[in-house]
């Protein structure tokens, strides 16, 4: 099956999903995993070598300023960092195999326990952008084709302009200082409390005051997140759809009575979700290590924010672990989408 | 004993496009009988399925139904809207385009069906054969709970209904019993296995199946008229004959009345007891199939029968009617016959448009050529180099038009249509 869209990158997609025709899902799935684990490999190697590259001794890095020549020593022999580089590349994927990230240089801690607890932030931010940009963008998409060269449709158009075009951290400042300072409507600052907790509230005390804490934090960086992936999903689903409505099997489902309700939602809108479900799980990849910008200038303690902290401060094993960490997440959601594309066309998953 | 089902007067459709006005159907005047099978031919682009379209009310912008009547006999629609449309009925008839688009909707389905040229891209993907049956069946069984109600048909099925379907199987839009009909469905049109074929997708049926599953679908509501647009153009010629052959015993089974469209003489002659002729968004020619093919007067008619193989005369050249099909844009178009640049016989008086005339034959012959009441007259034949030089044939070009071929093929003129080429019209 081959469509047009006027969205470039699907193309390619298309090729490639072309070609997938030919497998069947479980070895379509296995030869996935497969490339993923290679693809993670490759991150950890880069890693590890932009650490090997950079100059500055680490462990200059992990002892206070003024440590004596001794102490140096002492903690290069401990650390392995004496032994030849391939011996220490070694030992650093052994750890990650089994998934030892080692200690951040800077805290002292394990990076895993680092990098989980800030995941929980990001996900959060992450499917509340996304809910944010579904729950917008694909009414406005479908009012949009519907009412195609229609005021609605230009005002729709105007705006997924303007979404893609702003950038992050303006629209997240101007929110701030609009909403957030001017008008007072939305609390500013580090949130107080997470998801987990505020549910853990209700279920103990039922009250849900901690949840409304929540989600007035969450609104404004969700909005941020969300706007240029509204705007992306609202011309995928414009763009989709008018391609979709000029099909004949429209005209078709028309000429046998079918309510117009049915042939929009039911027909039309089915069909332009395939296409657009890709795009909103590989959205998702990317929003769960993407959201550096957002989580800075709303001060949201997820893993973008802690790997900006950890660049600060040439904490190489904790950004080595948040870097690993979202590939994985980038990989094993892409696999979904794939499995689900698979699922929802019927034409790829014949077999 | 006969009776008309439904008559078109001076339907136009018109498609305001950038590049101007295109008069796509022009005063088409129709009448088409209960229970025979009428069929209407012309070359591409002549206006056949627009006029299947203004029909079904399925012109969609920037297409627009301009002027004129289509009057349908139905006893039971007379009732229904009697009130609230008072002028849009006469007698047994009502006039289907002083209705609203609600009420025409709940047409679709239960009064008018139609087939598909292309199978293949007429079904949805993405839902099985058998749901897209019973989609049809649900429409004339909902259409069916409120027999004399149109209003309460053309209630729309609303978006909360169709959130609801969603989480609840209840509220779903379709039935079980539904489902079970659209197996019966595909069973009459001789599908095998019809209980495992109804859960597969479109994909999985040949075109010649995906065909008879359609014919299924339009027929589950049981029609007053079933418009067959362009039905076997995309089939191979056997699996043709079977659709054919299909579509003459349910008619002949259940008496429906058939609007057949076609490019293909061979099919008209096969199928329809009644014919008109399209050309440049009229019908030039119209009457029972023996007035059109033995006894016709139109240049074009015989032009068109003067273009299909014939077996009996193997050997002798095919002859195409030179030139294009007209441009259909309204700034281009004259007032005059618009056959008259390809036209053979063009005289003077073909410069003034012409009116239909009675022809000589059965009572439905008419024929919009002067032709018709005059003679052919040489002296008061137009130059050859009358619209630009070369797309008109002289008579001797006319006999032998290889020279005049590639001449026409030149810039801006794009290359000629035979009458019989595969594929049908797009709008």
């Amino acid at each position: 099956m081959k469509r047009k869209r006027d969205y470039q990158a699907l193309d390619s997609l298309d090729t490639v999903y072309g070609y997938y025709i030919q497998m069947t899902l479980g070895k379509f799935l296995v030869r996935r995993i497969l490339q993923g684990v290679f693809v993670i490999w490759g991150v950890i190697t880069i890693m590890f070598g932009l650490r090997a590259v950079s100059p500055g001794d680490p462990a200059n890095l992990m002892l206070a300023e003024g440590a004596t020549q001794a102490l140096v020593e002492q903690v290069r022999e401990e650390e392995g960092l004496n032994e030849p580089i391939y011996v220490q590349y070694f030992d650093y994927l052994q750890g990650m195999v089994v998934g030892d990230f080692g200690y951040s240089w800077q805290s002292n801690r394990e990076v895993e326990a680092m990098v989980i607890e800030r995941i929980p932030a990001t996900i959060e931010l992450a499917v509340a952008a996304t809910i944010v940009a579904i729950v917008i963008a694909i009414p406005l998409g479908v009012i949009s084709a519907t009412r195609r060269n229609q005021p609605s449709d230009y005002g729709a158009t105007l705006f997924s302009l303007l979404g893609i075009s702003t950038p992050n951290f303006w629209l997240g400042l101007m929110l701030i200082l609009i909403l957030g300072v001017w008008a007072g409507l939305f609390p500013t600052g580090r949130r107080p409390v997470g998801f987990g907790p505020a549910v853990l509230t209700l279920a103990q005390t039922g009250s849900p005051s901690d949840i409304f804490t929540w989600l007035k934090y969450i609104a404004l960086p969700a909005i941020t997140l969300g706007t240029y992936f509204t705007a992306l999903i609202t011309r995928l689903t414009r763009s989709g759809m008018v391609d979709e409505l000029g099909k004949p099997y429209v005209t078709a489902s028309q000429a046998k009575g079918l309510p117009a309700v049915l042939v929009r939602y039911k027909h039309v809108l089915r069909n332009t979700m395939i296409p657009i479900l890709t795009v909103l799980g590989l959205q998702i990849g990317t929003l769960m290590g993407g959201a550096v910008i957002t989580e800075t200038v709303f001060n949201w303690p997820g893993l973008g924010l802690r790997l900006i902290d950890a660049l600060d401060a040439r904490d190489w094993p904790l950004m080595q672990g948040i870097v690993v960490f979202i590939a994985i997440a980038f990989v094993s959601i892409n696999i979904v989408v794939d499995a689900l594309y698979a699922y929802l066309n019927p034409q790829v998953s014949d077999e | 004993m006969t009776e008309d089902v439904l008559r078109v007067n001076d339907l136009s459709t018109r498609f305001f496009t950038t590049e101007g006005q295109v008069n796509a159907v022009s005063n088409l005047d129709l009448r088409i009988e209960r229970g025979e099978i009428f069929g209407i031919v012309g070359e591409s682009g002549s206006g056949k399925s627009v006029t299947a379209r203004s029909v079904m009310n399925l012109i969609e912008s920037p297409g627009e139904i301009t002027s004129g009547e289509i009057w349908y006999r139905n006893r039971d629609l007379v009732e229904d809207v009697e009130g609230d449309y008072p002028d849009a009925v006469d007698g047994e008839f009502v006039d289907l385009l002083a209705l609203s688009d609600d009420v025409r909707r709940s047409l679709r389905g239960t009064s008018f069906s139609m087939i598909f040229q292309d199978p293949e891209s007429s079904f949805n993907p993405t839902l099985t054969v058998g749901e897209q049956l019973a989609e049809a069946v649900e429409v004339q069984r909902r259409a069916s709970a409120n027999p004399r109600s149109t209003r309460a048909r053309t209630r729309e099925y609303s978006l909360g209904n169709y959130l609801l379907s969603t989480v609840l199987p209840s509220q779903r839009y379709v039935s079980e019993a539904s489902h079970e009909r659209a197996i019966e469905l595909l069973e009459l049109v001789g599908i095998p296995d019809p209980v495992e074929r109804a859960d597969e997708y479109p994909h999985e049926y040949s075109g010649g199946m995906l065909q008879r599953a359609m014919i299924a679908q339009a027929l589950a509501g049981e029609p007053d008229l079933l418009i067959a647009d362009e039905p076997t153009t995309a089939l191979d010629v056997t699996i043709q004959a079977q659709i054919l052959d299909l579509l003459d015993e349910l008619q002949a089974e259940t008496g429906m009345t058939i609007l057949l469209i076609t490019h293909n003489l061979g099919v008209i002659a096969r199928m329809c007891d009644q014919v008109g002729v399209m050309y440049a968004g009229e019908i030039v020619e119209r009457g029972t199939l023996e007035d059109v093919f033995d006894g016709h007067v139109h240049p074009y008619t015989e032009g068109l029968l003067g273009s299909v193989p014939d077996l009996e005369r193997a050997g002798g050249r095919l002859q195409p009617i030179p030139g294009n099909v007209p441009s259909l844009l309204d700034h281009e178009m004259d007032d005059r016959c618009q056959f008259a640049d390809r036209c053979p016989k063009a005289m003077e008086d073909c410069l003034e448009h012409p009116p239909e005339f009675d022809a000589p034959g059965s009572d439905h012959h008419e024929v919009r050529c002067v032709l018709t009441e005059t003679e052919y007259d040489e002296s008061r034949a137009l130059p050859a180099d009358y619209f630009g030089g070369k797309e008109r044939p002289t008579a001797d070009a006319y006999a032998d038009p290889g020279t005049d071929i590639d001449e026409s093929t030149g810039p801006g003129n794009p290359p000629r249509q035979p009458v019989d080429e595969p594929g049908g019209d797009r709008p």
